[in-house]
């Protein structure tokens, strides 16, 4: 898989993520539940399946957690718009990129769906709550992987 | 407040060098001072979040006509503001901006560069213009069929020494200024020739 995503686009996102982290996992009122919890096991996860899942997670984003949250703050709403319009950015060129070649194993629809069930597990607000404070580990997993994936 | 006030009207969006300004034409209430609040959503809002509108980072409110809205468009994707009059307890109705603004759309003004010599070393300071900018730096030796050289030169990284040359020779600099970004450049700068110090070396 040629290298698609920009790391200065990573960064960028993690900038923003980072500005607002207290402020959500603060929050987040259930400490001892992940939503992402899959990512973490996913280290052995094959080049051929990381385009599948960075897909995956960055439609979830779209159309749950960003839309699921309500936030009050307007310094944090301005972190989460610019984290989703970097991710609606991320995602295009993501599909300009790879045009079809972004099968799905069943593994990588597996561990996508763990995310999808474990966030379905939780109250809406709460969910895409934590879903937000967690984000650390998809762009990690994101940073590790497009990265090594240049190189494949 | 009852919609009393006129909306504001003419809204612009003027963007150089990555740097965006939004502008509109006043609201006249003799002798008042009306103030104004600028919202903005991108693209993400428009199309998921419909609902959704950000008050300005710098602009919510403002006496000015005018917002700084470079740190609220972050994305290459397009945003959409709509900015309203208040006086007292008035408010007018939204103007929108149309059509929405993408910051592809930036004009980029070629980069102010000054090349130096000191004594046989070649040495450039561009301007500084945010960390989304690199420059793209070619020089040569100004003599018939010379080879152009060709640095990148990170954002931050200016001043930088291009090279140790050949005493008494002229050499000759150009840049540009370029944004990944928006997967854009500027035209190049004026093209700068230095001659260097000391006596150009007798031919072998």
């Amino acid at each position: 898989l040629r290298r698609c995503l920009s790391s200065v686009d990573v960064h960028r996102i993690e900038q923003s993520f980072w500005d607002i982290r207290r402020a959500l996992q603060t929050k987040d009122t259930f400490k001892n539940i992940t939503i992402l919890s899959s990512l973490k096991n996913l280290d052995s996860i094959k080049p051929v399946d990381v385009c599948c899942v960075t897909r995956h997670l960055l439609t979830f984003y779209r159309d749950r957690v960003f839309k699921d949250h309500q936030e009050t703050s307007h310094e944090v709403k301005r972190k989460i718009s610019k984290i989703a319009n970097l991710f609606l950015q991320m995602q295009r060129t993501l599909e300009q990129c790879v045009h079809s070649q972004c099968g799905c194993s069943q593994e990588a629809t597996n561990a996508t769906r763990i995310v999808q069930d474990n966030y379905n597990q939780l109250e809406v607000s709460s969910a895409a709550l934590k879903s937000l404070g967690e984000l650390d580990i998809f762009l990690a997993w994101i940073g590790k992987n497009h990265r090594e994936t240049s190189a494949a | 407040g009852v919609a009393l006030l006129p909306a504001p009207q003419n809204l612009t969006v003027l963007s150089t060098n990555m740097k965006h300004l939004l502008m509109w034409s006043p609201v006249a209430q003799p002798r008042e001072t009306v103030s104004y609040s600028v919202e903005y959503q991108g693209e993400y809002e428009s199309l998921y979040t419909s609902h959704l509108w950000i008050p300005s980072s710098r602009c919510s409110p403002t006496d000015s006509l005018e917002c700084d809205v470079t740190d609220d468009i972050t994305a290459t994707v397009p945003y959409n503001f709509r900015v309203r009059a208040m006086l007292g307890s008035q408010t007018s109705a939204w103007s929108t901006l149309e059509p929405p603004f993408n910051r592809n759309s930036t004009v980029l003004i070629p980069p102010r560069m000054v090349v130096t010599e000191y004594g046989l070393h070649l040495v450039i300071k561009l301007e500084d213009l945010g960390p989304l900018f690199e420059f793209l730096v070619f020089y040569w030796r100004k003599e018939p069929d010379a080879t152009e050289h060709f640095k990148v030169v990170k954002s931050g990284d200016s001043p930088l020494h291009l090279g140790t040359m050949e005493p008494g020779a002229t050499y000759c600099v150009k840049a540009q200024a370029r944004v990944n970004a928006i997967g854009r450049h500027s035209a190049f700068s004026q093209t700068r020739c230095v001659k260097m110090q000391g006596e150009s070396l007798p031919l072998a």
